[in-house]
């Protein structure tokens, strides 16, 4: 009996080879760096930072800006408040359309 | 002059270094304004007409490719020694909870006083954007009281006043999304400037006459932020109103409110140049200042939600006649994109009662459809705070990059074989 078995031609060049191993390894890595996002909090410093800010205002005696001592004596001082005519002057501004420019 | 900026407006702040871009294209999803020019692989560009200057790619492109090119150190340093001038530093909220990891302390670490020891070591007079940040809120939240008043309870009002929804101005590169790209609702936003915009008249016009004494046009007022888009709102040529108060009364130089703007990363820079750690500095408290005097309401400003929680303990006040009994007010906080909550006012004087209805919105990509609402008329809304930067101010892109680990690279270094 004639040994008549022949091999399946390969379809596919060594570019495509590369290229096809190219993309798995990036679908690889890719989903196990997005695995990561399980174990990784990405947004932690953020929280910590925040959790820094309303620690100062729970230490602080006032909690409310219309409690602000020294704010209250510079209106008064200047003998104004708040969205008066000074106040516009000096607190208040416009806005401009920057499409146009 | 780049176009979208007017005469002497600091442009191009931002820039990605050629050299070093790889093209990962990360720095495009973290742009609000698709600013950023570049295919996958490509060197990328950062179209200025378009960016809003916020540096978001910039504290989070993986290879430090990307630079704050607006450099104010030497000069601040100059003015510190030249002797004839008061260098005042105005400093934001967000910039205490972060100036420690630059010299080795954990994120989050409140360094308030050793902040204002550091800066008093270098020559610097204090005043804290804090007590500018109450202002805002006593100027914004009182013309929503009037628009409140004017278009909810139908009362007269001889005030120029805006339409609500109003939406929060403090942040500048939502400010210039707003002006760049939803020009038509730029009416919505409060006329009340940003702390940035208060912090400036008061130092050189209050602080000039009744606490420093001295002449105005030697003030040299450093804004020091925890953001990049605030050295772009200190040169809008609007925000000159000390000059202009000054001009009124037979001065005649002219000069901008805020001289120039550091962002946490150069306030580290310019303490180290000086040999300040303020990790072994004399720690100073400033209770004699009247302008470093702040409220909880104002250092809360620096997280999302914050100007809300702010606003919302003042107007409640103004309109109940009474204050909050629980100050803390949890449906603003946290890092949902879009947050939203009713709060129930029973008024001083009718006792007639009404819902405020407010939006907090943090990545300037999510208020679209909010602004689309408004463009309908069909917003529910009286109150929307806006911060360009997740997380707001605290994640802002002047802060200290990375303290652990936002750059996927930074994981892998330890076994990469470069």
């Amino acid at each position: 009996m004639q040994y008549d078995y022949k091999e399946k031609e390969v379809k596919i060049n060594r570019r495509e080879f590369l290229g096809f191993i190219g993309v798995l390894t990036a679908a690889i890595w890719s989903g196990l760096y997005a695995v990561t996002d399980v174990f990784v909090d990405r947004t932690k410093y953020i929280k910590m930072r925040t959790a820094g800010l309303y620690q100062d205002d729970e230490k602080q005696a006032a909690r409310q800006s219309h409690k602000n001592k020294s704010l209250m004596n510079m209106y008064k001082s200047l003998n104004f408040s708040p969205t008066s005519p000074l106040a516009e002057e000096l607190f208040h501004t416009h806005y401009i359309d920057r499409s146009v420019l | 002059m780049s176009k979208s900026y007017q005469k002497n407006e600091l442009d191009s702040i931002i820039k990605i270094d050629e050299q070093k871009c790889k093209g990962c294209d990360t720095c495009t999803a973290f742009c609000p304004a698709d600013a950023i020019d570049g295919a996958y692989g490509a060197v990328h560009k950062i179209d200025s007409s378009r960016c809003l200057q916020c540096g978001q790619c910039l504290i989070n492109c993986p290879f430090g490719a990307i630079d704050d090119t607006v450099d104010a150190v030497d000069l601040v340093m100059s003015k510190l020694k030249d002797g004839k001038t008061t260098v005042v530093a105005t400093i934001a909220p967000a910039v205490r909870v972060a100036l420690g990891e630059e010299f080795g302390m954990e994120p989050g670490k409140l360094v308030t006083e050793q902040m204002y020891g550091a800066l008093k070591e270098a020559g610097f007079k204090i005043m804290d954007v804090n007590f500018a940040a109450d202002n805002t809120i006593m100027e914004e939240g009182t013309e929503l009281v009037h628009k409140i008043q004017k278009y909810v309870l139908g009362m007269d009002s001889h005030e120029e006043l805006g339409p609500l929804p109003q939406f929060t101005s403090c942040c500048p590169a939502w400010v210039r999304y707003m002006e760049l790209y939803s020009p038509t609702l730029r009416k919505h936003l409060s006329s009340a400037k940003s702390p940035q915009g208060m912090a400036g008249p008061v130092a050189k016009i209050y602080g000039a006459s009744e606490i420093w004494k001295v002449a105005p046009e030697s003030i040299f007022c450093v804004g020091i932020y925890p953001c990049t888009a605030k050295k772009m709102e200190a040169s809008r040529p609007e925000f000159t109103a000390a000059a202009d108060y000054w001009k009124k009364r037979g001065h005649t130089a002219t000069y901008q409110d805020t001289d120039v703007v550091l962002t946490t990363r150069d306030l580290a820079r310019l303490l180290k140049k000086l040999n300040i750690d303020i990790t072994n500095v004399k720690p100073a408290e400033e209770k004699d200042n009247p302008l470093a005097e702040y409220t909880g309401a104002g250092t809360i400003f620096g997280a999302t939600g914050g100007v809300m929680e702010a606003a919302l303990r003042t107007a409640y006040f103004v309109l109940t006649g009474e204050e909050l009994s629980q100050l803390k007010y949890e449906p603003v906080r946290g890092l949902k994109e879009v947050k939203k909550a009713d709060v129930p006012i029973k008024l001083k004087n009718s006792g007639k009662e009404i819902t405020l209805k407010v939006a907090v919105v943090h990545g300037t990509k999510n208020v679209e459809p909010l602004l689309e609402e408004v463009k309908d008329g069909k917003s529910p809304y009286h109150f929307i705070e806006v911060m360009n930067c997740p997380g707001g101010c605290v994640n802002g892109g002047g802060q200290p990059i990375n303290p652990m680990g936002t750059s996927w690279t930074g994981k892998f270094k330890a076994f990469l074989p470069w």
